[in-house]
C-alpha cells in the first residue's frame, strides 16, 4: 500500500524526478572524470573515457525509471499519439471504417437496450427487478389465467421461500366526473405492494396494510397522471378522485421512472385490491376462487433457490387442490423468472428481439470482416516501414502492440459513433406511439451496461479486424522486408488472407441481407395477405358497463345479463341509425389483437377424442351482424338470429377450420357440442381468418351470440361509408352518452390502426433493415473496391507488359473481375448454404421466396461485379508505356 | 585502464544489501557510496551507474532510504541518500539470509 503511493507520488512529480537523476548521474559522471583526471589521465581522455559510459548512463535512467513501473504510460501514451498521426494520414479509410463500426455497433447497442429494457430491467422503478419471481397457476389446458385472491393469500401464507409474495390485477377505471368520465387503466393491489417492491412515495405515502385492512378509499397515482391530468398541483394529498363512482383520496405520488408491475404497460392509479368490491359494484372476486386474474410476484429469500420455491409451490398446490377441488382440481402453478410472464406482450418481444440481436451481431462480423481487408490491403503497403522499424531493434510484440492501437484507437471511435446511435435508436423507439388499448411504455435507455456493451463491441471489432494484419506484417523476417517493394508485396502470400476476408465477408452479408429481405418480406405479406376480413373501413371503440355505477347490478356484482343484451341491441339499433354507418356489431375481442383471443374448452356431441382431453378452439362473443360488419364471408347456414328473438335454442357459428378439424368435414349446421353445461347448434359456417396473427396457421376458433352468452362490455364495429369510419367518433361517442351517462367510450380506432399495432414488432425490424441491407451492401461495396484497386495497382506492370503484348482492355479487365469475382462466388455460395440451412431450421416448413433466396445474391454478385469493375477498368485504360514505366 | 568495469557478479539481491550496509554509516550520494563499496572491498567491487542508480530506485521505491539535496564536499548540489528505520530493519534481516547463505554455501564447499 505504501509502495503504491510512493509509486504515485513518482508518477506525479515524475518530470522533475527524471531531470533529478540526470543531474545526479551527471554529477556521478563528472566526480569520476575529475577522480580520474586526478590519476593523471588528461582532460580529454578523461572525458573520453566517462563518455563511452554515455550508453551506460542512459541506461541507467532507463533501468531506473523502470523500477517505478510506469514504463508502460509512457509507451502506451507513445503509441496513441503515433496511431492518432496514421490515422489522420488516411481519413477516407479511417472514415469508412469508423463509419461501418459505428453503424455496427449502434445498431447491436440499440438492440441490446431493448432487451434490456423487456428482460433485464422489465420493471422499471424497481431495485433490482430480476430478483422477482412470477408464481402463476397454470390450468389443466396449459393457460395461465392467474391467481384468485383467496388462493394468492393461501399461497402467502404457505410459501416460505418467497420474502414477500405481492399480487396485482390491471384493470380499466373510469376517472372523474359522471358526465365527463375518462379511462385510465390502475393496478389493484394487495397491502404488501409498494414494500415488497422497496418504493417509497415521491409525494405522500404510498399504499400500506392499514389502507388495505381498513379498506379506505385511498388511491396512489403516477407522476404522469400527476403532471397531465392535475396539472401538478403541489396540494394534491388529500383531493379528491371520482374513479368508477367512488370518491378516492390522494395520498401519494409514486417516484419517477415507476409505471406498474405489468411489462411496458404504463398505469396511473394504485388502489388497494380491497376496494374492489366499490368499485366494479359488488364484485365477488375477494372471496370466490373461481375468479382468478391476479399476477402474483416475490422476490426469493436470499436462502431460497428457484427450484426449492417450486417443490414448495407444487406442494402448497396439491393442498389446495384436496382443500378446494372445486376450483383447484385443475391446477398446478410455476415459478418464473419476472420476464417470461406467460402474459401480455413480453412473450413475443423475447424471442424476436434475441434473433434480432443475432443478425445484428452477425452484421458486425461482416463489418469486421470489411474493416480487417481494408487494413489488411493497406499493410501490405507498410511492409518496409515495419521492416524498418524491427531492423532497428522494435520487438515484434512492440510493433503488433503499436498496429494494435492504431485498431483499437478506430474501434473505441466506432463504439463513439455507436453509442450515438443507439441513443438515437432508443429513443425512437420510447418515442413510438403505440396505439394501443392499453397505454404502453418502453423505458428504453443507454445506462452504464449499455455503454459498456458499445465499448466492448468496439473493442472486440478492433481485436477480430486489427490482428489479423498486424500478425501479417510482423510474420517472416526483417531482411526480405527491407527489400519489399510495394509489387513484391502484392504476389506475397497476403492476397491469399484478403481473399479468405473477402470471401467471408461476402458470406456475411450475403446471410445479413437475406434475414433483411426475410423480415422485410414478412412485414410487406402482411400488407398483401388477405387476413380473412376487411381491414378498410371499421371503426373499433370500446364500453364497459361494469365500471357505471349502481345500475343493474345482479346480488353477486355482475351486470345483469338481460341488460347487457338489451344495452348491446339498443346501442346497435341507435349506431346503425347514423349516417354512413352500413353495419354495426359488437364482439369481445378484436382479431390480431396484440394480446391475441382467449380459448374455450368444449365437448363435440358423437365425437370422443382420443386422449379423452376436451377440444379446444378460440372463442369470440358476438352480435348477430358481425360477420357482414367484419366482412367475413358466411359459407353455410343461416347464422345467428336476432338478439331479442327467444324462441331458438342456444346457437354457435364456428370456421372452416373447426369443422374439419372437429367434425370431421361431416355437415356442420345442426351439430351439437357443449361447453360449461350448455349445449350450442351451430348454425353457420364462416371462412377462416387470421386471429392471432399473421400468417398463422389455420385456428379452429367458436364464435357464441351475445343473445346466449350477454356480455357487460364489448368492442364496437362500425363498417362505414369508404372514409367515412375516422369521422364518426364522436357520434359514437355521444349515442353511448345519451343512452348510459356514466360510461365512457374508449380506446377508439380504426381497424387499420388496430392492425398496426398488431404488426409493430415486425415493422421494427422491417424499417430496420431497410436501412441497414442497402447501408451494407454499400459497404462490402467499398472493401471489394479498395481491395481490388489495391491489389491492380501493383500490377500496373504486369498489366503494362500484357497489354504491349497484344491484350486488349477488355482482356486485362475480364482477367480481374474474373480472379475476384471467383472468391465472392465461393463466399456467396457458402452463405447461400449456411443461411438455408439456418432457415429449415428456424422456420420449418416455411416458403422459400425465390425472390429472397435467388434475388438477394444475385444483387451481391452484381454489386460486387461492379465494385471489381470500377477500379480494374480505370487502371486497364492506362497507357501501357506509362504503366511499364511505372516500375 | 578498463573504467567501465562492472563488479563481479553478485549474488541477487547484494548489490541491495551492499548498499544499505554503505549507508548504515551514514549518509552518502550515489558516487559516494560507490566510492565507499570499492574502497571497503580492496577495489574488486566496482559499482557502475547503470546497477547502482535503478538499485537506489529499488530502495526508494520500498522506503528503505530516503533522498535529500544538500551539498557534496566540494559545494555541488548532490543527492544524498539516508536509511529510513524500515531500512534498518531490512538491513538486519538481509544480513542474517545473507550470513546463512554464505555458511550454507561454504559447508557445500568444503564437503567437495
Amino acid at each position: 500500500m505504501r509502495t503504491l503511493l510512493r509509486r504515485l507520488r513518482y508518477w506525479i512529480n515524475r518530470r522533475r524526478a527524471e531531470s533529478e537523476l540526470a543531474e545526479e548521474i551527471e554529477l556521478h559522471r563528472e566526480v569520476k572524470q575529475e577522480e580520474l583526471e586526478r590519476s593523471g589521465l588528461s582532460a580529454r581522455d578523461a572525458m573520453a573515457a566517462t563518455r563511452r559510459e554515455l550508453g551506460n548512463t542512459l541506461k541507467a535512467r532507463q533501468d531506473s525509471r523502470d523500477v517505478w513501473g510506469w514504463t508502460w504510460i509512457d509507451d502506451t501514451i507513445h503509441d496513441v499519439r503515433y496511431a492518432c498521426r496514421t490515422i489522420v494520414k488516411m481519413p477516407i479509410l479511417a472514415a469508412v471504417v469508423v463509419a461501418s463500426l459505428g453503424v455496427g455497433i449502434g445498431v447491436n447497442s440499440a438492440v441490446f437496450s431493448w432487451i434490456q429494457a423487456v428482460v433485464l430491467r422489465p420493471l422499471p422503478g424497481v431495485e433490482n427487478p430480476s430478483a422477482f419471481y412470477l408464481v402463476e397457476p397454470r390450468a389443466e389446458t396449459g393457460s395461465y389465467p392467474g391467481a384468485s385472491w383467496p388462493e394468492y393469500n393461501d399461497l402467502r401464507a404457505r410459501l416460505r421461500s418467497f420474502r414477500e409474495l405481492i399480487a396485482f390485477r390491471g384493470a380499466p377505471l373510469n376517472v372523474g366526473e359522471p358526465d365527463r368520465p375518462e379511462r385510465s387503466y390502475g393496478l389493484l393491489i394487495s397491502d404488501n405492494y409498494f414494500s415488497g417492491l422497496g418504493l417509497h412515495a415521491a409525494i405522500g405515502r404510498l399504499i400500506d396494510h392499514d389502507d388495505a385492512s381498513e379498506r379506505k378509499p385511498v388511491v396512489v397515482i403516477s407522476r404522469g397522471f400527476w403532471k397531465t391530468r392535475l396539472g401538478s398541483n403541489p396540494n394534491v394529498l388529500g383531493q379528491p378522485l371520482r374513479v368508477n363512482g367512488q370518491t378516492l383520496t390522494v395520498i401519494g405520488v409514486v417516484p419517477e421512472g415507476f409505471q406498474g408491475t405489468v411489462l411496458a404497460v404504463d398505469f396511473d392509479l394504485w388502489v388497494p385490491a380491497s376496494l374492489a368490491p366499490g368499485l366494479f359494484t359488488g364484485t365477488r372476486e375477494l372471496e370466490e376462487r373461481g375468479q382468478r386474474g391476479y399476477s402474483v410476484i416475490g422476490m426469493l429469500q436470499p436462502e431460497s433457490t428457484r427450484v426449492q420455491a417450486q417443490s414448495e409451490l407444487n406442494a402448497a398446490m396439491r393442498q389446495l387442490a384436496q382443500l378446494y377441488p372445486e376450483s383447484n382440481r385443475k391446477f398446478e402453478a410455476e415459478v418464473l423468472p419476472y420476464w417470461r410472464a406467460p402474459r401480455g406482450p413480453q412473450r413475443l418481444l423475447a424471442s424476436g428481439l434475441a434473433i434480432l440481436q443475432g443478425v445484428m451481431l452477425v452484421l458486425l462480423l461482416a463489418v469486421c470482416g470489411n474493416t480487417a481487408n481494408l487494413l489488411l490491403a493497406r499493410a501490405a503497403a507498410r511492409g518496409r516501414e515495419i521492416g524498418t522499424r524491427l531492423a532497428m531493434g522494435a520487438t515484434r510484440l512492440r510493433i503488433v502492440r503499436l498496429l494494435m492501437t492504431e485498431s483499437l484507437i478506430l474501434g473505441l471511435l466506432g463504439s463513439g459513433i455507436g453509442v450515438i446511435i443507439a441513443l438515437w435508436g432508443t429513443n425512437a423507439l420510447r418515442a413510438m406511439r403505440i396505439s394501443m388499448a392499453i397505454p404502453i411504455r418502453f423505458q428504453t435507455g443507454v445506462d452504464a451496461t449499455g455503454l459498456m456493451f458499445s465499448i466492448l463491441l468496439g473493442l472486440a471489432c478492433a481485436v477480430i479486424s486489427g490482428a489479423a494484419p498486424a500478425l501479417q506484417l510482423v510474420r517472416g523476417d526483417v531482411q526480405s522486408k527491407l527489400r519489399t517493394t510495394v509489387t513484391a508485396a502484392a504476389a506475397s502470400p497476403q492476397p491469399r488472407l484478403r481473399n479468405a476476408f473477402m470471401a467471408v465477408e461476402a458470406a456475411l452479408a450475403l446471410m445479413v441481407l437475406m434475414a433483411a429481405g426475410l423480415f422485410f418480406e414478412s412485414f410487406r405479406e402482411t400488407r398483401i395477405i388477405d387476413p380473412g376480413f376487411q381491414v378498410e373501413g371499421v371503426l373499433l371503440s370500446a364500453y364497459d358497463l361494469t365500471g357505471g355505477g349502481a345500475g343493474h347490478v345482479q346480488a353477486d356484482g355482475s351486470i345483469d345479463p338481460a341488460f347487457s343484451r338489451a344495452f348491446a341491441d339498443r346501442l346497435l339499433e341507435r349506431l346503425r341509425a347514423l349516417s354512413g354507418v352500413e353495419s354495426a356489431a359488437i364482439a369481445t375481442s378484436v382479431p390480431l389483437d396484440i394480446h391475441g383471443l382467449p380459448m374455450a374448452s368444449f365437448r363435440v356431441e358423437g365425437r370422443s377424442s382420443a386422449d379423452g382431453t376436451p377440444d379446444r378452439a378460440l372463442i369470440n362473443f358476438v352480435t348477430p351482424d358481425y360477420f357482414r360488419t367484419i366482412g367475413i364471408p358466411q359459407l353455410a347456414g343461416p347464422g345467428f338470429v336476432a338478439l331479442n328473438d327467444t324462441t331458438t335454442l342456444p346457437q354457435a357459428v364456428v370456421n372452416e377450420e373447426f369443422v374439419h378439424r372437429y367434425l370431421l368435414d361431416a355437415e356442420p349446421v345442426g351439430h351439437r357440442f357443449r361447453r360449461n353445461d350448455q349445449v350450442y347448434a351451430i348454425a353457420g359456417v364462416v371462412k377462416n381468418a387470421f386471429y392471432d396473427s399473421f400468417g398463422e396457421a389455420p385456428i379452429p376458433i367458436v364464435y357464441l351470440s351475445y343473445r346466449d352468452r350477454p356480455r357487460a362490455s364489448g368492442e364496437i364495429h362500425l363498417r362505414t361509408r369508404p372514409g367515412a369510419e375516422t369521422l364518426l367518433a364522436g357520434e359514437v361517442r355521444r349515442v353511448l352518452h345519451e343512452l348510459e351517462p356514466g360510461i365512457p367510450l374508449f380506446n377508439v380506432r380504426t381497424m387499420s390502426e388496430h392492425v398496426e399495432t398488431n404488426l409493430f414488432l415486425r415493422r421494427i425490424p422491417a424499417r430496420l433493415f431497410t436501412v441497414l441491407g442497402p447501408l451494407l451492401l454499400f459497404f462490402a461495396a467499398i472493401g471489394i473496391y479498395s481491395v481490388v484497386a489495391y491489389n491492380v495497382a501493383h500490377r500496373i506492370t504486369e498489366i503494362g507488359v500484357r497489354m504491349a503484348l497484344g491484350a486488349t482492355v477488355s482482356d486485362v479487365v475480364r482477367q480481374i473481375v474474373g480472379e475476384t469475382m471467383r472468391v465472392i462466388a465461393a463466399g456467396t455460395g457458402a452463405g447461400l448454404l449456411i443461411a438455408f440451412i439456418i432457415y429449415i431450421h428456424v422456420v420449418p416448413g416455411g416458403p422459400i421466396d425465390p425472390r429472397i433466396f435467388l434475388g438477394i445474391p444475385i444483387i451481391l454478385l452484381l454489386v460486387a461485379t461492379a465494385a471489381c469493375w470500377l477500379p480494374a477498368r480505370r487502371t486497364a485504360e492506362v497507357d501501357p508505356m506509362i504503366a511499364l514505366k511505372h516500375q | 585502464m578498463n573504467v567501465s568495469r562492472e563488479a563481479p557478479d553478485l549474488l541477487p539481491g547484494t548489490l541491495d544489501l551492499l548498499i544499505l550496509v554503505a549507508l548504515a554509516h551514514g549518509s552518502k550520494h550515489g558516487y559516494g557510496i560507490a566510492e565507499h563499496l570499492k574502497s571497503m572491498s580492496a577495489d574488486v567491487l566496482q559499482v557502475g551507474e547503470s546497477s547502482l542508480y535503478p538499485a537506489l530506485q529499488r530502495l526508494l521505491l520500498n522506503g528503505w532510504v530516503k533522498a535529500e539535496w544538500g551539498a557534496s564536499e566540494n559545494n555541488r548540489r548532490a543527492r544524498y541518500y539516508t536509511l529510513t528505520s524500515a531500512g534498518r530493519k531490512q538491513l538486519r534481516a538481509e544480513r542474517e539470509e545473507f550470513d546463512r547463505m554464505i555458511i550454507a554455501i561454504q559447508k557445500v564447499l568444503q564437503v567437495t
